[in-house]
């Protein structure tokens, strides 16, 4: 299909009332563009967030609120932000990272979107518009579920964890700018003054039609020392809550039979 | 919609030009308005050989919808040379050998003027992180890391000299 227009809406009420019209919206491109050049994106009409207003990155009260366009980039470089920089350094190139947005990062397919693992890690509320106006709704009910036509993300809002919960690791085939083949991203607060895990969250990638939590090794490690014992078992426990695929990064078969060494890495490495 | 007139500043110049709903930013720098460095290789955003500075920042421009970043500030392989004389980046390239068939060549300088905008003393894990959106099958890369290093000693030296 031919593109006829490209809207660039200057609100979040004018991107709602376009969308709701018809038209595919995107946040920086880097997954919409593509089909469009491909000939593939099945729409004729793109609606574009750059001009939204939706770029903003808030962090105050311990509450961190980050515009559905704001670029990875962005992200990266907000002091409030610093625990995800690593975690962002593993999402394909710089040159991408200034495109690509994190509302846009629910929405690709996996093994993409290491972001969003994140975000379920971190429990992140989505603040959604639509034509029956504003709602929030949990990240893992967005990347469950979607949206309601003519509604889009706005915002994500999260908590940054305490010093010392949050942990990241990806496998990937390359060390830079590639997809995923097991990617680990938790939030473990220790309990004291046991020195064990408490809270714990623990969300994977690579692994599974989309970013998926992972109760079983939650519970496997919950009330225990995060030790290497511990940490294998959580990770064969989370065999049970994973449907892997295989692709050109690595077969099913392979990314269940890593998926421990590389849990236990997110927490040991 | 039909066509639309889209203003942009490239190269520190206002440019006006004609542009089809949902033409690139890549198409309408090569085919409106003649800068032909850049060059279309994947058009998926993989492999970087698209790459200009949109407000100062590396971008994939054939990822771009020209109406999205109409107004901007685009900079290209074209605007890096003043009055016909290589800039330090540039002649680090050829003095390094640096390039070979010449196609992943502008992007890959796109990225090192971006990057020495910013981090005027980069590492080499730096370098490598910041070219690792561009593809070369020619050189193996080690040349073109080698060159921005130099090119970066260069500016230094010249910082210090000036």
């Amino acid at each position: 299909m031919v593109i006829e227009a490209v809207h660039v809406p200057e609100s979040v009420e004018a991107v709602v009332t376009r969308s709701a019209a018809g038209g595919l919206v995107m946040g920086g491109g880097t997954v919409v563009m593509p089909l469009v050049n491909s000939g593939s994106a099945g729409v004729t009409e793109l609606i574009s967030l750059r001009r939204a207003g939706l770029d903003g990155i808030e962090v105050s009260d311990g509450v961190a609120t980050i515009g559905a366009a704001a670029t990875l980039t962005a992200v990266a470089e907000h002091p409030g932000l610093a625990f995800l920089r690593p975690a962002l350094r593993t999402i394909a190139s710089p040159t991408l990272r200034n495109q690509a947005t994190v509302g846009g990062n629910l929405f690709v397919a996996q093994p993409y979107g290491d972001l969003a693992v994140c975000l379920l890690a971190l429990d992140a509320a989505c603040e959604i518009a639509g034509p029956a106006g504003r709602r929030d709704a949990p990240v893992a009910d967005v990347l469950a579920a979607g949206l309601a036509p003519g509604e889009i993300v706005v915002a994500v809002r999260l908590t940054p964890p305490p010093p010392g919960a949050w942990h990241y690791h990806k496998a990937m085939r390359r060390r830079l700018n590639s997809a995923s083949i097991v990617t680990v991203a938790a939030v473990v607060t220790k309990a004291t003054p046991e020195d064990v895990a408490g809270e714990c969250r623990i969300a994977l990638g690579g692994v599974a039609p989309r970013p998926v939590r992972a109760p079983s090794a939650e519970r496997a490690l919950r009330g225990r020392p995060l030790t290497e014992e511990s940490l294998t078992e959580a990770g064969q426990a989370a065999r049970a809550d994973i449907d892997p695929f295989d692709d050109a990064y690595a077969s099913a078969w392979y990314r269940a039979r890593v998926l421990p060494v590389h849990l236990r890495r997110a927490f040991l490495s | 919609m039909p066509s639309q007139i889209v203003s942009l500043v490239v190269n520190g110049e206002h440019r006006e030009f004609i542009a089809a709903p949902g033409a690139t930013l890549l198409a309408c720098l090569r085919e409106s308005l003649g800068l032909t460095a850049a060059k279309r290789g994947c058009a998926q955003g993989a492999c970087g050989s698209c790459t200009v500075l949109v407000d100062g920042r590396p971008e994939a421009s054939c990822l771009v919808a020209v109406e999205t970043v109409a107004g901007g500030s685009v900079r290209t392989l074209e605007g890096v040379a003043t009055g016909g004389d290589l800039d330090e980046v540039q002649s680090a390239f050829v003095d390094c050998f640096a390039t070979q068939c010449g196609f992943c060549t502008s992007g890959m300088i796109m990225v090192a003027e971006a990057l020495l905008d910013r981090n005027p003393d980069p590492s080499e894990e730096d370098v490598i992180e910041a070219i690792s959106g561009n593809v070369c099958r020619c050189t193996g890369y080690r040349p073109i890391v080698q060159a921005v290093l130099e090119a970066a000693a260069r500016r230094r030296e010249e910082a210090v000299t000036r």
